[in-house]
């Protein structure tokens, strides 16, 4: 048997197809069926989680409020302002599906929330930073317009429905070698752009109602305003990645819409009661 | 925030490991077709063990092994590709290299001892789990190739 | 690695050493080894893990120990007063996270020219 010395031709075991390609069609794929999966299951969840009765959203809230309200200050006669103006911006005829209770909240943090069964948190802080009226009834109408298209409800059935199919996968995902987190990334931004369309429409729905009670929307963009002016640059470039709108976009919004409305802007302030931000609305003692 | 350290962390890895990678499979390559030429008047066979012996004066024992592990790069491509299933072309040159790498490097030992050729030549591929700690992927392969020499 | 081995033992995959006959064969002689990964190597394996390409520690690694599974293999055999390993084989498998077992087998021979 006599050898002869030949040469095997090269790319028989080794597929030509350039590997940026490959990996354009894979990351394509990927994307593409996350997003679809995520926007497809989310509205079923959406259409599900809006069926639930009252009672059940009451009793998943009570649930859900529990560890939010370590803080709670009681027996306080700012509970019942806010409660007021709360109920003020209702316009005739409206009702919300299940009572609204407001909890006032011992927190450094300028903020204030809804949750599923129509608890209404209100931090002390947002307390001591609002100006007039208009700003309050602006941050409640925001939040009572979260409460009546559903939004604590809808963002609770998605993050179960984000939970599930993460799990899901993550089988998946511990075997191929530490796959990063594109997947959970893909549908963070897909429900990030989503929730900051409930943000603008909560914005309107409040803004809509503050104009409807005061008969202007003078003065209640304030808030917004100042808080623009401590918002940086760096918070620009990631603003993909923020639930809610910048601040300023959330005024040049709300301008637009008042001049599409044809709302009056100039008007009178309505003053806060004084001592808002003294508990029991007493003049707080010197110290503080 | 959080989430764009995250992207730019990983989008900065996968330049890095397609470039390196790149280049260190370009170079790889060419470095293995110099050396197939250059050793390729010794045959390697892998027959040998079920017939009559052959004639020779002395036989030994050479083995190659190479450990080559894959780029980032290449490692998001298959994991990618894991969800979406199909051929894994990415770790079919990575493959490719590590045997022919071994080969050579059995082969080199070999006609340094002065074999005319190599008998019943075995290879075996063994994965050595991802170096990140907290996954068996495939982070690297050892591939091993042995034979016996002949003179 | 070659057959520099302490008492010149001959080691080969094939059935026999060529030019030789077997006289008496002793069964199957085995070495192995159990290797766990260096922290240091692991270290730099996993910035290797990024670009890509050879992990020299690694081979240096596992060639050592593959030589020391031969090694014990011959070891076995020349207790045994064999003079030739024929018939080798090596396998690799990881035993733990992080843990390769190095074996390797063959049968110990008495050969005479």
């Amino acid at each position: 048997m006599k050898y002869i010395p030949k040469k095997i031709p090269e790319g028989i075991n080794v597929t030509s197809r350039h590997p940026l390609l490959n990996f354009a069609y894979l990351l394509g794929t990927v994307v593409a069926v996350s997003i679809f999966i995520f926007v497809v299951l989310g509205f079923v969840a959406e259409w599900l989680v809006i069926r639930v009765s009252p009672e059940t959203e009451t009793q998943i809230g009570d649930m859900l409020v529990q560890p939010a309200l370590d803080k709670e200050i009681t027996d306080d006669k700012r509970i019942q302002y806010i409660e007021e103006l709360l109920n003020s911006l209702l316009i005739p005829g409206e009702t919300t599906r299940l009572p609204l209770q407001v909890h006032l909240i011992n927190n450094d943090v300028i903020n204030a929330a809804i949750t599923v069964g129509g608890h209404v948190l209100v931090h002390t802080a947002l307390l001591e930073t609002v100006k007039s009226e208009n700003e309050l009834a602006l941050v409640l109408g925001h939040e009572l317009g979260h409460f009546q298209a559903h939004d604590p409800l809808k963002s609770l059935g998605r993050s179960l429905v984000f939970l599930t199919v993460s799990s899901i996968l993550g089988v998946g995902m511990s075997q191929s070698g530490g796959l990063p987190k594109i997947i959970p990334l893909t549908s963070e931004l897909t429900n990030l752009n989503y929730s900051r369309i409930q943000e603008r429409a909560a914005d309107i729905y409040g803004f809509n109602r503050v104009v409807k009670h005061y008969g202007h929307g003078g003065h209640s963009l304030d808030f917004f305003e100042r808080l623009a002016k401590g918002e940086s640059k760096l918070q620009k470039v990631s603003q993909y990645f923020l639930t809610h709108p910048l601040s300023q976009d959330r005024i040049n919004d709300l301008n637009a819409e008042a001049a599409k409305q044809g709302w009056k802007m100039e008007e009178e302030v309505t003053p806060l009661p004084q001592w808002l931000h003294c508990s029991n609305m007493k003049p707080c003692e010197q110290a503080e | 925030m959080d989430a764009l350290v995250q992207i730019l962390f990983f989008v900065v890895l996968l330049i890095l490991g397609y470039f390196w990678g790149r280049y260190f499979e370009k170079r790889h390559y060419k470095s293995i077709l110099r050396r197939e030429k250059k050793t390729l008047n010794i045959p390697i066979v892998n027959f040998g063990a079920k017939q009559s012996l052959i004639d020779v004066q002395e036989a030994a024992l050479f083995a190659g092994s190479v450990v080559i592990s894959i780029d980032y790069f290449k490692m998001i491509s298959a994991a990618f590709r894991n969800l979406v299933g199909g051929r894994v072309t990415v770790y079919e040159s990575l493959l490719d290299r590590g045997r022919r790498e071994a080969l050579l490097r059995m082969k080199e030992d070999a006609i340094k001892w002065g074999a005319n050729q190599i008998l019943n030549v075995r290879l075996e591929t063994a994965t050595i789990g991802g170096s990140s700690g907290n996954n068996s992927g495939p982070g690297s392969i050892e591939v091993i190739a042995y034979g016996t020499g002949v003179k | 690695m070659n057959n520099k081995k302490e008492k010149n033992v001959i080691l080969t995959t094939l059935e026999g050493v060529p030019g030789q006959t077997i006289m008496e064969h002793y069964g199957l002689v085995q070495g192995s080894t159990i290797r766990a990964k260096h922290i240091g190597k692991d270290i730099m394996a996993s910035f290797k893990n990024i670009v890509g390409g050879e992990l020299k520690g690694y081979t240096e690694l596992l060639q050592e120990s593959r030589k020391e599974a031969l090694e014990r293999m011959v070891e076995q055999a020349t207790e045994l007063g064999a003079n030739a390993v024929v018939n080798i084989r090596f396998s690799t498998s990881s035993v733990a996270q992080g843990v390769a077992e190095l074996f390797a087998y063959g049968t110990a021979v008495k050969v005479e020219s």
